[in-house]
């Protein structure tokens, strides 16, 4: 592996030197600098996102005052009380329900009320939806005027029992494991970045090596070097080069936020606050599961003649893949349940689970370390592997071969 | 320096292609590797590269198992094949790198190979912004970076013009002279017959002959004669020929006849008898075959 050093420069500035990496890196840091500006800029022009005193969103929409018929059957209730109660809306009297029926089919009134007694009452409406709910409001200010009528008559004053009802209990939570809405956000920005370079990456190693056999230049090298130099040297420089670029791309998030800190008044500060054993577990599983990754597409990359084969040829290796990506995203809802004990060992989609699991709840040391070393083993063991297939693919052109028939041919050797 | 190709046999796919290869090669000697499209000479360059294991037969350096990894080689594939988007120089030290030179020497032997081949000058541009030709050449720098002890050429002519495979030609006699060893392939028999010493001729996966270049072409001039006439086309020539039961015409070309004297028929009694034909002699002399007249002689009679 002497010329590991060699391979590595030459394949690592061949991949910061190409056009699709710069623009790629500019683009998609160009759009976190945009993204991360806007509640700045929404601050120039005056119409702050975020409120100073609570950080709270501050809802833009003001209501328009939406128009009812209310029809009453019932001499108890009055009307005047309605309206006092309800004073964003405007209330009309309708004489009878037929009256009322029209009144919404014509759309004159958003919807009618025909109370029949102080806990009955009728809703007409033309069409329901899901945003469209307009009874509950009412349903509360009938009942409240229910129970305000009735405890008074008891003699009690209603606005003590009020005061008693509107107590509320002062808390605080002590998380002592895992704070799970604030780990969920960037747990899931670090496995879709997994997901992201592992396929981009992949993809791009698979096209070098196919393009190394369909431009002949593989007959040179595996006369120069070994192949176990070759394809580590180009995994590894992938490999760096993904980091590189998810790297940088998180520093202009990091700067970007830090200069529009005032702006976002500390909104997304978990997002940037992550603990070191999750950084830690994140760095290792991630970095290990990426490079077994990249191995396997450099693999599908010797075992094709031709770069328009690789996007048929990795298909196996991206369901494969994708199992590992979706079980991690639902798991991280519940990291608990036996498919995800069972996806955190299995050295394919472990590198998602564990990590997943490490950061949503609480996983025993002795598990991460067994599972870190399957890992590790599976990742070395690949690594091998490509380069005896890449060894095996170097003067194999023609038809994609079948990853069954090269181990065949490997056995055979 | 010798190098010894021990009976070599190699199936692919259970078709066997070579059937026991042999032959050995002297350092400051070039051996011309012979055989029509599809004998099995590329797959012998691959074996002796250590690109395919042979089924069995072993090669020896200096009577030691010969292992690539260990030897500065130089080596032409047959398919070509550089980084078409890398700059010429870069991947020149880079090629250069992993065949174990540092940097500074790697990039010297670049420059000195580019200029020597005359393509200096594209140093700086992409691989594929170059003509084939040049392409060729550039090359022919990788094979040769490092000043390798065994150089192995398949094919190295292929796609060159005259003038550059004159270069080429030179510079192959310069690595004789320096007392390298130089392996090369070829059909074009012309380049061929200009610097090799000795040839091996496959075809098949056999090799139907091998030797020393010289004796070869004297074996097959021994008793042979080119013969035409004044006063005769080569058609009454041949007519006339007929009347003599010593001979075997062996082909008759556009301005000449090849005979063969039977044994105990001499030269001398030739002559007397072609001056009592009236035959009024232009040429007579000993035939001299090239080597393209022995291939086709050889391997071309399954054509």
């Amino acid at each position: 592996m002497k010329n590991l050093g060699t391979v590595f420069k030459f394949e690592f500035f061949t991949i910061l030197n190409k056009k699709a990496f710069k623009v790629s890196t500019i683009i998609l840091s160009l759009i976190i600098i945009i993204a991360l500006t806007i509640p700045s800029i929404a601050n120039v022009v005056g119409k702050p996102l975020f409120d100073k005193e609570n950080g709270e969103i501050k809802s833009e929409v003001t209501e328009e005052k939406i128009k009812y018929g209310i029809t009453i059957k019932d001499k108890s209730i009055n009307l005047s009380d309605l309206k006092e109660e309800m004073k964003e809306n405007e209330l009309v009297a309708v004489k009878s329900v037929e009256e009322l029926k029209e009144k919404v089919l014509s759309n004159e009134i958003e919807a009618g009320f025909l109370i029949k007694s102080p806990l009955k009452y009728n809703y007409i409406v033309k069409d329901t939806s899901i945003s469209k709910s307009n009874n509950e409001l009412f349903e509360s200010v009938l009942l409240k005027l229910y129970r305000e009528k009735s405890i008074e008559n008891k003699g009690i004053n209603y606005e003590q029992v009020e005061e008693i009802y509107n107590k509320s209990i002062d808390s605080e939570i002590q998380i002592l494991g895992k704070d799970g809405i604030k780990n969920y956000f960037y747990t899931y920005i670090f496995i879709i970045g997994l997901y992201l370079i592992v396929l981009f990456y992949g993809q791009m190693i698979a096209t070098s090596v196919a393009s190394e056999k369909s431009n002949r230049s593989m007959e040179i090298l595996v006369t120069s070097t070994s192949t176990r130099s070759l394809i580590f040297g180009k995994v590894f420089a992938g490999a760096l080069a993904g980091l590189t670029q998810f790297i940088t791309i998180l520093l202009v998030a990091l700067l970007t936020y830090k200069l529009n800190l005032k702006a976002w008044n500390n909104t997304i500060d978990f997002l940037f606050d992550v603990p070191i054993n999750v950084l830690v577990t994140f760095s290792l599983f991630g970095t290990l599961g990426y490079l077994l990754f990249l191995f396997i597409y450099s693999v599908v990359g010797a075992l094709v003649s031709r770069t328009e084969d690789i996007s048929s040829s990795s298909m196996p290796v991206m369901i494969l893949f994708m199992v590992g990506f979706f079980i991690s995203i639902i798991g991280l809802n519940n990291p608990d349940t036996i498919l995800m004990k069972v996806a955190s060992f299995f050295p394919f989609t472990s590198f998602m689970a564990m990590f997943a699991r490490v950061s949503m709840g609480s996983v025993p040391k002795v598990q991460i370390i067994v599972s870190f070393i399957v890992l590790l083993i599976t990742t070395i063991a690949t690594g091998v592997l490509s380069s005896r297939i890449y060894r095996l693919g170097t003067l194999m052109y023609g038809n994609p071969i079948k990853i069954s028939r090269a181990f065949k041919m490997l056995r055979n050797k | 320096m010798q190098l010894k190709i021990k009976d070599i046999y190699k199936s692919f796919s259970n078709t066997r292609v070579l059937h026991g290869i042999s032959f050995s090669i002297n350092k400051g000697k070039a051996l011309g590797f012979l055989g029509r499209n599809g004998a099995g000479k590329t797959t012998v360059i691959r074996i002796l590269m250590g690109l395919f294991d042979a089924d069995s037969g072993e090669i020896m350096l200096n009577e030691i198992p010969f292992k690539v990894s260990e030897h500065s080689i130089g080596y032409l594939p047959e398919e070509r094949g550089l980084y078409p988007k890398q700059k010429v120089i870069e991947q020149l030290i880079y090629f250069g790198k992993l065949k174990g030179m540092n940097k500074e020497s790697a990039k010297d032997s670049s420059i000195y190979w580019l200029e020597k081949l005359g393509v200096l000058e594209y140093r700086d541009k992409k691989l594929d912004t170059l003509s084939k030709g040049n392409q060729q050449k550039v090359q022919i720098a990788q094979t040769l970076l490092g000043d390798p002890d065994i150089i192995v050429l398949d094919e190295p002519f292929s796609g060159l013009d005259p003038v550059n495979s004159q270069i080429l030609k030179d510079i192959i006699n310069e690595l004789i002279q320096e007392e390298k060893m130089v392996i090369f392939s070829s059909h074009q028999m012309s380049y061929v017959e200009e610097f090799c010493e000795e040839i091996v001729l496959i075809d098949k996966g056999d090799i139907v002959l091998t030797g020393n270049l010289n004796e070869i072409k004297k074996l097959y001039g021994k008793n042979r004669i080119t013969l035409s006439s004044v006063n005769l086309n080569v058609v009454e020539l041949q007519d006339s020929l007929y009347k003599l039961s010593n001979i075997n015409i062996i082909e008759v070309k556009k301005d000449y006849i090849i005979i063969q004297l039977l044994t105990g028929y001499t030269k001398s009694q030739l002559l007397i008898d072609l001056i009592e034909q009236n035959i009024d002699i232009k040429q007579f002399s000993v035939y001299e075959p090239s080597l393209t007249d022995i291939f086709v002689e050889m391997v071309g009679d399954n054509i």
